[in-house]
């Protein structure tokens, strides 16, 4: 008995001196082992074991940003999503839009290896082949891969199975990285960003170090730590404390807090994510273009952007991309109407009509935003009762079931988000069954355009018969918040999916 | 202890743990949406999901799966993850070593500041010191997990700077290495934890410290201290221990806030995660390791209790 209370004590004293020493240890900033003075760290979320550095299946942020620190693109995009040049320094086509002749600059892999044609043809074949599983696959799918081909080392022709003016966009998009030709293998990648590999733990730290030899010059951190933290309090947390540089994605109602606190700022991108509700046009009762109308008159968008977006985020006019290269600016603002609204619904012999609209946590603004709308719909006269379901897999149910559903998204080119969201094809993300030959018609003329400003007014034309038929409420676009530690300099707002993102190559630690 | 009571318990522990895992499975299958649809998310098309659904074999009937996984873990084989491919026994080891470690640092704390303060609370029930250790014990119970965690790392880490508000970057042993990371979720879940122990310890003790026998012995002259170890404590120990048990219950249940909140990547965290990856192997995994750890905890704490009763003790 004597000797178990001898031992409890050793046991009890050497914990308390364990925690005793606790804030001593706790001094400095960084908590990772064997971590240098100039490693930048920064937090994401990230999806646990789910998650992979195969950059052509990326599809979280935190995916994106540790392939863009390990590999480069050919092309990248600026604030208005508009192509700039990355490992390709031109790119011509011909003049029909099929033939694309693309020069790449001198660039070396980290086993220092030059990047090839060669690789490159490797890499966009793996991403169009539907077995990878690759997001960017659709913007690939229409290259022919039998008729592209290598020219030299560092000049490639692809060739298109239809005239396409806006492929550039598909070469800067997402997943789309360079890896060396044959690589199947990700535990280890070689990429030729400006980071390599040294250690990765799925659901924990990836740690990647300067790559002194990359084309861009050599970055400025030694070292690059991406940890996992979920929680957005603890993100918050870990910024303020020091423990982290940057922590990715911070809702509205922590702004405040690092805004008030001068060890950290906020990068907040404005126009970053379209908020809307997907109306099904396919289907009773928004099939009958008068109910949809009546919702989109009946919506009060300010309303929605003053309270849910608590006035940190912009109008949305039924159109995504508001800021971007192709938006019609000169399509005017949508106002609420009631007795428009109204006068709609008794047309259709709608009024007291009764659906669900779905909503999740899959983003923190859609279930404030379903129970406003609900609200503001009830003025018109309609019955609409807010369905929650599971945020794992939401975006699934929605495609499948009701009528009408929250959905977002990040920013992406006007040209894609209209060719994976609208045309009758793009049967994985066109959410509202909107089938217009049409949109379709005024989509593919305009792409196969060679004219800049003929593309564009076909483009608006497009977009003026999206607005009033695809079923797409676009109520506002809510803004994009980064947390920087005040200690960091060379890092910027930038839009979500831009070349400037998560640039943090140019992070310069103080 | 008669003999049949060993092996009756420890069977009645195995069909618990097997039942649980049942009740899991079937549970799970109701979730809406499965693997393949999570994993393929936004861009799957419906043929991608479908094709992937007969890849991980989820397009099989309920009952196959179910008869696959119990035939499979009479071989001791978990299964694999349907998400990685990995083995179920090593995406559940990955954070079994940082709860391991979390939970063993909070209840080496817990133990003897419960026994501490139960024992002085005790000995002198209705003293202003009882009064006000069990006002403050029962305030900290009553302030939920979270909001507890955030208010400490508001002063501790925010406002005075001393300790790290989440161990991002760390996990498993290497916690060990950095203690200063482990003081606020500890923290979090002793003051959660304390209250029911404590108080369990203090009853026993103020029982036993007034009842006949301990009354007699002092009338022996036996002095107070001795008193206190040989006969007010084992006496107040059984079911103190029972207590134990359920304190380490309470653990395993918050341990899912507290390492979401500090960012540690433990047996909650991984649960969660496999449970919104609709993973079912894993799910079922993790499942068997917190129902096994209930039920032997369980288990230990009867037999310890069931040995600590004075009238027991001659038993074989």
């Amino acid at each position: 008995m004597n000797t178990g209370g001898i031992s409890r004590r050793r046991v009890l004293s050497g914990t308390m001196g364990a925690l005793a020493l606790g804030p001593l240890a706790a001094c400095g900033t960084s908590t990772g082992a064997g971590s240098s003075d100039n490693r930048l760290r920064v937090a994401f979320s990230t999806s646990g074991d789910r998650e992979s550095l195969d950059p052509h299946t990326s599809t979280l942020f935190v995916d994106q940003a540790r392939s863009k620190a390990l590999f480069d693109t050919l092309l990248g995009y600026d604030q208005d999503m508009s192509p700039v040049p990355r490992l390709a320094e031109s790119w011509e086509p011909d003049e029909t839009g099929k033939r694309w002749r693309i020069r790449l600059r001198e660039a070396r892999f980290h086993d220092n290896e030059p990047v090839t044609a060669e690789d490159v043809l490797y890499s966009y074949r793996r991403i169009a082949d539907p077995a990878t599983g690759s997001p960017a696959q659709p913007q690939l799918s229409g290259v022919d891969f039998e008729a592209s081909g290598a020219n030299s080392d560092r000049e490639l022709v692809i060739v298109l199975s239809e005239p396409d003016f806006t492929f550039p966009t598909a070469m800067g998009a997402p997943a789309t990285e360079i890896v060396p030709a044959g690589t199947t293998d990700f535990g280890e990648p070689i990429g030729s960003g400006p980071f390599r590999f040294v250690s990765f733990e799925t659901g924990g730290s990836a740690v990647f170090e300067r790559f002194a030899d990359h084309w861009n010059g050599a970055p400025k951190p030694d070292e690059l730590e991406f940890v996992s933290v979920d929680e957005e309090d603890a993100r918050v947390s870990a910024l303020l404390s020091g423990q982290v540089h940057y922590s990715h994605d911070i809702g509205a109602n922590s702004v405040a807090t690092v805004d008030n606190d001068s060890r950290a700022r906020i990068l907040a991108t404005p126009y970053s994510t379209m908020q809307a509700v997907a109306f099904k046009v396919d289907r009773p009762p928004f099939n009958d273009n008068r109910v949809l109308r009546a919702v989109l008159s009946g919506v009060d968008r300010e309303a929605l952007v003053k309270v849910v977006l608590n006035e940190r985020g912009e109008l949305g006019n039924d159109l995504f991309g508001k800021g971007l290269k192709y938006y019609p600016e000169e399509i005017p603002q949508r106002e609420r109407d009631v007795d428009h609204a109204r006068a709609l619904l008794r047309e259709a012999d709608a009024e007291g009509l009764e659906f669900e609209l779905h909503t999740s946590s899959a983003d923190p603004y859609f279930e404030p935003a379903a129970n406003l709308i609900s609200e503001q719909l009830g003025e018109i006269g309609l019955k609409v009762r807010p369905r929650v379901g599971p945020s794992e897999t939401y975006y699934s149910d929605i495609r499948k079931k009701g009528v009408a559903g929250h959905t977002r998204t990040a920013t992406l080119p006007i040209t894609s988000y209209l060719s994976k969201r609208l045309r009758e094809s793009s049967v994985s993300a066109n959410y509202t069954g909107y089938d217009s030959a049409e949109f379709d018609g005024l989509y593919d003329q305009a792409v196969a355009t060679r004219d800049e400003k003929k593309r564009e007014e076909l483009l608006a034309d497009a977009q003026r018969h999206a607005r009033n038929h695809s079923g797409m409420m676009v109520w506002g676009f809510s803004n994009w918040n980064v947390g920087v530690s005040s200690q960091v300099g060379g890092l910027t707002a930038a839009t979500p999916n831009s070349t400037r993102w998560a640039r943090f190559d140019e992070a310069e630690l103080g | 202890m008669t003999p049949a009571y060993l092996p009756r318990r420890v069977t009645i522990a195995v069909l618990q743990v097997l039942g649980v895992a049942v009740a899991v499975f079937a549970l799970s299958a109701l979730l809406p949406g499965d693997t393949a649809v999570v994993v393929l998310g936004k861009h799957g098309t419906p043929e991608q999901i479908e094709a992937l659904r007969r890849e991980l074999g989820l397009d099989e009937p309920f009952g196959q799966r179910l008869l696959e996984w119990f035939t499979g873990l009479l071989r001791g084989d978990l299964g694999t993850s349907l998400l990685t491919g990995a083995p179920v026994t090593a995406e559940i080891s990955d954070g079994l070593a940082t709860t391991a470690v979390l939970t063993a640092t909070t209840l080496a704390v817990i133990v003897p500041l419960a026994l501490a303060v139960g024992v002085l609370t005790g000995l002198r029930q209705g003293s202003p010191l009882d009064r006000t250790v069990n006002s403050v014990i029962v305030m900290l119970d009553s302030i939920p997990e979270f909001a507890l965690g955030l208010l400490l790392v508001a002063l501790f880490s925010l406002r005075l700077g001393w300790l790290p508000p989440t161990a991002a970057g760390l996990s498993g042993t290497s916690l060990i290495t950095h203690p200063a990371v482990l003081v606020l979720p500890v923290a979090v879940l002793v003051c959660k934890q304390l209250c029911a122990l404590a108080r369990q310890i203090r009853i026993g003790v103020a029982e036993a410290n007034t009842a006949e026998y301990a009354r007699h012995a002092r009338m022996h002259g036996l002095r107070e201290r001795t008193v206190l170890l040989r006969h007010v404590l084992p006496n107040a120990a059984a079911p103190s221990v029972q207590q134990f048990a359920r304190t380490v219950d309470g653990l395993l249940g918050g341990v899912v806030v507290v390492e979401a909140l500090f960012a540690l990547p433990g047996l909650g965290s991984g649960f969660v995660d496999a449970v919104m990856a609709r993973d079912l192997p894993t799910v079922q995994g993790y499942a068997l390791v917190f129902a096994a750890t209930t039920v032997t905890v369980n288990l230990l704490a009867d037999i310890t209790a069931y040995r600590l009763v004075p009238r027991h003790r001659g038993s074989p």
